[in-house]
């Protein structure tokens, strides 16, 4: 075990002003908490974090894997399915074991897969941390489950994915990533193409094979925040974790070429929906050195959120719009940027589309005020200092971050980007990424063949 | 204030007696009381302010359903007197602050978090909208169009869970001022003018309903600035509205929501003699988290319908309104209501499966009345419970919600109370507490699917239910699926509702 990184509390709470009563002269960090890194000789990786909340812990277990490493044909979903079936429980600890842990420690549990990354996390009382890393530490390392298990998660799956299709957003996704994406793995969301979904049942020996693959040490980092001594969780992490076998499997995740030409999609929804209209680019991935992701963020709450232009015109002066949202999460690879609108009339959608391509336009020539840009800078310091209520939502945003770099200085190094963003690097983006080449328009409406034409 | 009678609760003693007790700051304020502040001062640099409103959408006047929801939409979403919408957007923008307005039956709260460098700014901004509200029409026609298309669109057409889960209240309080969704009904929605929410507002919005929560790390003299600006609202409080006793359907009385839709959802439930401020609350809540914890994966019907039989994504039961329930984790809190509904809430199966589902949610929960919560698994509760409770209240915002909730309850600190509550429970009382308020008959059944016929013919029939499985369980569940298959649905009703006629009257 080596420890990579140890950093001490920026002050005694979240500050935002320059000033600073026991830190340095400069600003102090966004991200304030003392925390350790280390990394055991498996390649596991711990990110402890002293909240400053008392009593609580909330433990956040993050595998780099999820729909991205989804490259083999009919194994869409596979990433998502398996976090359901690391609920199937280990010889030691049957899920009922599992489960009565958990509930003597009063925890809240649960699990999410996206596009890059699988998280498990629990919050629960102090006390019962070295009792819970135990227990998961059993079953990502020695998860065994029937193939009868396995069938009947997989019909647990399909009801998820059932249960979102009323949503518009979801097949309006869809259809974005199909046409975006001819090669790369974001091509299919998260829960997959419904076909494979439907032929999940089919692949018990494949789960076996995803599980050996990627619940391996040097794909995951543990984060245990909260009310936390440093030392005991190294060692209760290097005695529960540190016999985790290391593996080998790297995915071959195909890059994306270069977007051709500019597409258009056309998408019809079964039940009654306001037309929905994405406009895409496709965009650079996260990064905390190259400037370029960050400055897409800058636009996308500049040009694009509650307080633009386009958003005062089309939403609160015209009111042909009911909602418009930017859309770039941060992503390993590239991935698009969006603006999507919810029109209240179809016969608005060309309309609609033309003001956010010119919103796009503009970005190119006229520079954003420096006025402008420092509300944007100042939006983002304060969002995350908000954002930061408690234990588990910094768990919660760590593991995010920690997905996509190694330690949570990410988080500062990112926020010195925002900080820096100048009216030319915004040209220079807008130059690069808005390009015609890289545009996809997504339109989704009401399919109004069937009865009850839904023109309520 | 404290006739029960007079008010129409449930005829129950206890309940009239507990109803009593934690409604006392229903009690009409006196002459120039008001507004009051519930304080939680703390070292961080982020305050919460919650202000919150006895009433919400029982008040509706009658033919305005919906006066309640567009009132707060035009105070947190429209212009003040002074600033237009578009100002205040901009002025909160670098804060990355902004106001919420959450409106329910008997509650409206509105609700901010902002840093303490930016609390005076915050507030000004804050004071303005609530109280010289600008009343523009176009903010007006805007806050219409939208609550409009809330509930046609996102509610009605694209989120099935939530149909299920609010058209269940509409049928058990049909009649009844909880009788609407909260953000109205679509017809009159239509119909409402700027002079109707003007009107809502001069009623509603006074000195003796309101209190004012604060959090976090204000200045010492910030709470009695905000007291003393918000006695610039009209005197005195709103009467209560009155609420009579929901009528019980009799036997079963199944509504069958006809949508396109891949799947089938299941809600069911019936009134509740119970509120938080009730004697057998902490009983009740016992048996909700063994039964049907919200969201997890450790009660019995997630246990039974999801785990073992593999049905579908979840399986919960609660006895308190808990709306947007498929996003959230943890209840709301400011949901406040006299009365409540138990509920069962059966997550999307395979059209197959509805009837099955559906029996083995009636199978269990008739297991529950008749047997009451096994030993070990009260005791496990009750640890579960016990330290659960801290996650509830975990952010600063929740914390102060809770601590609302306490005071209009009339009950002390949430926390302590609960887990005190909890420690002093014995499973024959608690199970005595479920065999007196739980029941599998006269209940209201609503079930979204797309072969409404279909499903009332079998149920009409008495049809067995057979389940489809993807691997069959093991034999233990096999048998006891024969006896769900025949477990016999005692109907009163069925009605099949198109959905497009769905919260329009």
């Amino acid at each position: 075990m080596k420890a990579l990184e140890t950093v001490g509390p920026a002050c005694a709470a979240v500050l935002l002003a320059a000033s600073c009563a026991t830190g340095p002269a400069e600003a102090p960090p966004i991200f304030p908490y003392a925390h350790e890194v280390s990394e055991f000789e498996n390649g596991l990786r711990l990110v402890a974090v002293d909240s400053g909340y008392p009593n609580i812990v909330s433990l956040y277990i993050v595998v780099n894997v999820g729909s991205r490493n989804e490259v083999e044909p009919g194994r869409s979903g596979f990433a998502h399915l398996f976090e359901h079936m690391m609920f199937r429980g280990t010889e030691k600890t049957p899920p009922e074991a599992w489960q009565a842990v958990m509930e003597a420690a009063g925890a809240s549990t649960n699990a999410y897969t996206s596009d890059d990354r699988t998280v498990y996390h629990a919050t629960f009382s102090k006390e019962d941390l070295e009792r819970i890393l135990d227990i998961e530490a059993d079953r990502f390392q020695n998860l065994k489950y029937g193939e009868e298990a396995f069938k009947t998660e997989t019909r647990a799956v399909l009801s998820e994915y059932n249960k979102n299709f009323a949503n518009p957003f979801r097949k309006l996704d869809e259809g974005m990533r199909a046409a975006v994406f001819k090669t790369h793995t974001y091509r299919h969301t998260t829960m997959g193409f419904i076909e494979d979904v439907e032929n999940m049942p089919a692949m018990y020996d494949y789960g076996l094979q995803f599980f050996d693959r990627y619940y391996r040490p040097e794909y995951t980092t543990i984060i245990v925040a909260g009310d936390v001594d440093f030392e005991a969780a190294r060692a209760m992490v290097e005695k529960h974790w540190g016999q985790w076998e290391r593996g080998g499997y790297r995915a071959d995740i195909p890059v994306e070429p270069p977007p051709a030409a500019a597409q258009r999609v056309e998408l019809e929804f079964q039940a009654p929906t306001l037309p929905l209209l994405a406009v895409s680019f496709l965009g650079p991935a996260y990064d905390d050195e190259e400037i370029d992701s960050a400055v897409m963020d800058v636009i996308s709450f500049h040009s694009f959120d509650e307080n633009s232009a386009l958003y005062k015109k089309l939403v609160i002066e015209e009111q042909k719009v009911d909602a418009v949202m930017p859309n770039y999460p941060d992503h390993r690879d590239p991935y698009p940027f969006s603006v999507i609108a919810r029109i209240k009339d179809e016969a608005d959608i060309d309309y609609v589309e033309r003001q956010i391509l010119e919103t796009f336009e503009r970005l190119k020539d006229a520079p954003v005020p420096a006025d402008e840009l420092e509300a944007v800078k100042s939006h983002l310091r304060y969002r995350f200092a908000l954002d930061m209520d408690g234990t588990e939502a910094i768990a919660r945003t760590l593991a995010h971050y920690l997905s996509l770099r190694p330690t949570p200085e990410t988080v500062n190094k990112r926020y010195g980007l925002y900080a820096s963003v100048t009216p030319g690097d915004i040209r220079t983006a807008a130059r690069k990424y808005f390009v015609e080449s890289a545009r996809t328009v997504s339109v989704l409406t009401h399919r109004t063949d069937k009865k009850g034409n839904g023109d309520d | 204030m404290t006739d029960c009678k007079r008010r129409r609760l449930f005829a129950h003693a206890a309940f009239c007696a507990a109803a009593a007790a934690a409604l006392t700051a229903w009690a009409p304020a006196a002459h120039g009381a008001g507004p009051e502040l519930l304080l939680r001062p703390g070292e961080s640099p982020l305050v919460t302010l919650r202000l919150v409103f006895r009433a919400g959408a029982a008040s509706d006047p009658a033919g305005k359903a919906g006066a309640a929801a567009l009132t707060a939409a035009m105070l947190s979403a429209g212009g003040s007197r002074k600033m237009s919408y578009d100002d205040i957007v901009d002025a909160f923008f670098p804060m990355a602050a902004g106001v919420s307005a959450q409106v329910d039956k008997e509650m409206t709260v509105f609700s901010g978090t902002t840093h303490v460098e930016n609390l005076d700014a915050y507030y000004e901004i804050l004071r303005q909208m609530l109280l010289e509200p600008g009343w523009r029409e176009d903010d007006f026609d805007r806050l219409k169009d939208k609550t409009l298309n809330d509930l046609r669109v996102r509610l009605r057409a694209n989120n099935e869970e939530e149909l299920g889960k609010e058209y269940l209240y509409l049928k058990i309080y049909e009649d009844h001022p909880y009788g609407r969704q909260n953000s109205g009904a679509a017809r009159s929605l239509e119909a409402m003018t700027l002079e109707d929410v003007k009107t809502f507002y001069a009623a509603n919005y006074r000195r003796g309903n309101l209190t004012i929560g604060l959090a976090g790390g204000y200045p010492a003299d910030f709470p009695q600035r905000a007291r003393k600006d918000f006695e610039a609202l009209a005197d005195g409080a709103p009467e209560e509205t009155a609420l009579p006793e929901p009528e019980s359907p009799d036997k079963l009385r199944v509504h069958i929501v006809e949508k396109d839709t891949r799947s089938t959802l299941i809600s069911l439930g019936f009134p509740l003699a119970v509120n938080r401020g009730h004697p057998d609350w902490p009983a009740l809540k016992l048996m909700q988290s063994y039964f049907g914890q919200h969201r997890s994966s450790k009660s019995r019907l997630y246990q039974r319908i999801r785990e073992i039989r593999g049905m579908n994504y979840g399986d919960y039961a609660y006895i308190e309104y808990f709306p947007r329930g498929m996003f959230l984790t943890k209840p709301e809190p400011n949901l406040a209501r006299r009365q409540q509904i138990f509920q069962i809430w059966i997550r999307p199966v395979v059209p197959e499966n509805g009837l099955f589902a559906l029996k083995t949610a009636l199978y269990e929960l008739d297991k529950l009345v008749r047997e009451g919560i096994p030993e070990k698994d009260f005791a496990a509760t009750a640890e579960f419970l016990g330290k659960y409770v801290n996650l509830l209240t975990q952010t600063q915002s929740d914390a102060l919600g809770y601590a609302l909730d306490a005071a209009h309850y009339g009950l002390p600190d949430f926390n302590g109370w609960i887990k005190r509550q909890i420690a002093g429970l014995t499973r024959d009382g608690v199970n005595r507490a479920v065999a007196k308020h739980l029941r599998t008959t006269d209940l209201d059944v609503v079930i979204v699917t797309k072969d409404a016929q279909a499903m009332r013919r079998m149920l009409q029939a008495g049809a067995r239910a057979e389940p489809l499985y993807a691997s069959p369980p093991p034999d233990d569940i096999l048998a006891e699926d024969k006896i769900i298959g025949g477990y016999k649905l005692d109907i009163g009703s069925i009605a099949i509702v198109p959905v497009e006629t769905i919260f329009e009257q």
